[in-house]
């Protein structure tokens, strides 16, 4: 109630009848423009002896509405022209779609004049390299997004690196990110990397022997991947709609679709 | 009078006090001086919903007629669907003011297109060189992009209807952060929660898109204004609708009524109005 | 400033510094297949020069090493350029910067000299008068440039600038083929270079560098010259 005598107490100053309650421009606004949002979905990516398959839900979210049931977040880098065609190198990115989309761009930008520049297709290995300095540069406003590149490197092996938003990067045997990346790299570290799984005949208790993890064949790692976001879909409501996959080897970049529940 | 010519004329600041600039703007000398610019942090006078849907040779758009000042239905004939040539309409919701800049730079635009192509709207084989709607949602997402990263952001959420090069039914939506996405049925603001999924299960997906008529689409796009007249406390009941067409081009309505009212339910409904018990 | 060109539309400075190149001291370069040998003549004007601190050939990068003939300190510049050009794409694509890449890199520089098309400040008043050999081993095997003060360059398989180079491209042009070893193109390009210059050649008034895979840009120490020196004599040249 103090608050409705506080308007007007005797003073010499003139004094008005609207309020003449001093305000300072200096003080904390109610409310300030922030310039990232969170879009869902999730990505994942596996390596394997001669190719590379890295999958993403086509869902993009805000809050609890759907914006709708395909946007992309599998990006083919490099190529020919504005389809990229001949393309031996995907980029993924989940997080903030729009920092997705020019971090994309970029990245797609710097591989063509790679090759006007220097007459030849850029390997992964530097494609991971500069990925990482575009988003490094760019540390004190970054790109809000979590990015995972694949291809096969220059002894035919694939290659996986995965990146943090301010560009520390690592390659790896999988990774899985976005939404549901605390549902599917558990499950990946038992199934690719065959964390906790020991050898039954190795010994008693203590002393089994840990199974030595092994490039996985192609058809078992499309299974783990779909396996992974049926069961991501269940448990997260931003996962779902559909799934895109694409996987890298030598001869190109083979692309599928499926779909996924739409609950 | 004094050797200052620059002071002639002036009220004297020992008799009057000095000038005080205030009310300027902070380029010349207003608010108080060393606090810097500040650039739009909210919308001020704002548009609600925009809604859309593609169809089997095209797309329709709509949105309704008011500008609200906060709650204050501020004004009744602000028209928020802007054509910007025969093969795209954009739609508006958010801040006016942003808007009408958008609509501004969409003019400039068109001008520098058609300068280099043909501006006949008639001329079939001008189409090619016609930006297409596709390129249009580019350049506005590219806008809105941009102001955000600079934290100043436009203050809208729009939607670009109409065809691509090749004259396909396109729909995409941009908004301030300068997120794209784009879907058979889409809808802004309170749009997105209460029109989306009745468009939704007119359209579930782009085949659905691909087999509905021109009819349907008005239908579905006119019923879901209703919903959000009866339901959205900063809508009206006077609308623009515009139909771009592969056929027609562009067919722009500026200020439709909103028909088949029933307020029926609303007699049923407890704890607001007229009712005691 | 006004650029002269002749009536055949060629800039006058940039004839004038390929001119000035044909009076600068001779410059050799030689691939084969196992690596490239660099060689330039050192030129000892006065017995009380310290002939370490005359710098012909230099290092680029691990891989990429650089003969020149003409005017050295305008090679400083383009030489630091290449320099910085291949740090910066080590940085960003962790991987070795490419010969031609390298080399495109330099002659990027040459043409920089006079105001823009739109006015743009000079930073150079006059072309470079400086020609360069660039040798150096990537992925696509071991490589041999020559790039001009026009911004030109051309790969070769054996070159020779600087005031011998009619002599001496002769000379390689009837010794060169393609099975030389990489001892022999030692020999090949001290060789060449005795026929073209004035002094007596010796160990201390010629310089050797070679560009190999296992390891990389290395400059010939005073024992290896020696070597290469007494093969050459006991080769009867």
């Amino acid at each position: 109630m103090a608050s409705l005598f506080s308007a007007s107490l005797p003073s010499s100053d003139p004094s008005y009848s609207f309020n003449q309650a001093p305000t300072t421009a200096s003080e904390p606004r109610q409310h300030a423009f922030y310039p990232y949002t969170d879009n869902g979905g999730s990505t994942l990516g596996i390596s394997g002896a001669d190719f590379t398959i890295i999958a993403g839900d086509t869902r993009s979210t805000s809050g609890y509405n759907i914006n709708t049931r395909y946007a992309p977040k599998l990006f083919k880098i490099g190529g020919d022209g504005p389809n990229n065609e001949n393309a031996r190198i995907v980029l993924s990115v989940v997080g903030f779609a729009a920092d997705g989309r020019a971090l994309k761009e970029r990245l797609d930008t710097v591989v063509k004049m790679y090759k006007y520049q220097h007459g030849k297709d850029i390997s992964v290995h530097a494609c991971a390299q500069r990925l990482s300095h575009l988003l490094y540069n760019k540390r004190f406003f970054p790109f809000y997004v979590t990015a995972i590149l694949g291809g096969v490197d220059d002894e035919g092996k694939g290659a996986l690196y995965s990146y943090d938003p301010v560009g520390s990067y690592e390659r790896e045997q999988c990774r899985a990110a976005g939404a549901a990346a605390s549902l599917i790299m558990p499950f990946l570290d038992n199934q690719v990397n065959l964390k906790n799984q020991y050898d039954p005949n190795s010994g008693p208790g203590l002393e089994k022997k840990p199974r030595e993890a092994q490039p996985l064949p192609r058809e078992t790692v499309e299974q783990l991947v779909k396996d992974a976001f049926t069961s991501a879909v269940e448990r997260h409501i931003e996962v779902g709609d559909g799934l895109q996959t694409m996987i890298i080897t030598k001869d190109g970049i083979q692309e599928t679709y499926s779909p996924l529940k739409k609950d | 009078m004094n050797h200052l010519p620059q002071a002639w004329g002036r009220p004297r600041d020992d008799v009057y006090g000095a000038y005080n600039p205030h009310y300027l703007p902070h380029s010349h000398g207003g608010h108080q001086a060393g606090h810097p610019n500040q650039h739009t942090q909210s919308p001020i006078v704002t548009g609600t919903s925009v809604l859309a849907v593609k169809y089997n040779s095209g797309v329709v758009i709509a949105a309704d007629n008011l500008a609200s000042y906060g709650s204050l239905a501020r004004f009744t004939d602000v028209h928020r669907l802007k054509v910007f040539n025969k093969k795209a309409v954009v739609g508006f919701g958010g801040d006016v003011s942003d808007m009408q800049y958008l609509d501004r730079l969409l003019l400039s635009l068109h001008v520098e297109e058609n300068y280099a192509g043909s501006g006949d709207v008639d001329d079939k084989e001008s189409d090619v060189a016609l930006m297409s709607a596709k390129n249009l949602h580019t350049y506005l997402s590219k806008v809105m992009y941009k102001r955000r990263s600079e934290f100043n952001p436009l203050w809208n959420a729009l939607l670009v209807a109409g065809l691509t090069e090749s004259n396909e039914p396109f729909l995409a939506s941009a908004d301030l952060l300068g997120t794209t996405f784009s879907a058979p049925t889409l809808a802004t603001g309170f749009g997105a929660h209460l029109a989306q999924p009745i468009l939704r299960r007119v359209v579930p997906d782009e085949e659905a898109s691909k087999a509905l008529t021109r009819e349907k689409a008005v239908e579905a796009v006119k019923e879901c204004m209703k919903v959000l007249f009866y339901r959205d406390a900063r809508s009206m009941n006077e609308y623009s609708i515009a139909i771009v067409d592969k056929e027609s081009g562009v067919d722009l309505k500026l200020d439709e009524k909103l028909e088949g009212q029933s307020w029926a339910f609303a007699d049923r409904i407890r704890g607001y109005g007229t009712q005691t018990a | 400033m006004f650029i002269a060109r002749s009536e055949y539309g060629r800039l006058f400075q940039v004839e004038y510094s390929l001119e000035a190149i044909k009076l600068g001291s001779t410059a050799i370069g030689v691939s084969t297949a196992a690596g490239v040998i660099l060689g330039v003549e050192k030129r000892i004007t006065s017995t009380l020069l310290e002939t370490s601190s005359v710098e012909k050939i230099v290092e680029i990068d691990r891989h990429i090493g650089c003969a020149m003939s003409g005017l050295q300190a305008d090679a400083r510049s383009m030489i630091e350029h290449a320099r910085v050009t291949s740090q910066s794409h080590e940085f960003h694509y962790n991987e070795r910067l490419g010969v031609e890449s390298c080399t495109q890199a330099i002659c990027d520089l040459a043409l920089r000299f006079g105001e823009g098309a739109e006015g743009e400040e000079s930073i150079m008043s006059r072309p470079f008068g400086v020609a360069l050999l660039i040798a150096g081993y990537d992925e696509e095997g071991p490589s041999l440039y020559h790039a001009e003060p026009s911004g030109t360059f051309y790969r070769y398989d054996a070159k020779a600038i600087g005031s011998g180079s009619e002599g001496a491209q002769a000379e390689l042009q009837n010794e060169f083929h393609k099975s030389l070893t990489l001892e022999e193109a030692e020999v090949l390009v001290l060789k060449t270079l005795k026929q073209v210059m004035e002094e007596k050649l010796d160990s201390n008034n010629v310089q050797l560098a070679s560009v190999t895979r296992d390891k990389g840009f290395r400059i010939h120490t005073d024992e290896e010259m020696a070597g290469v020196v007494s093969r050459l004599e006991g080769s009867g040249a």
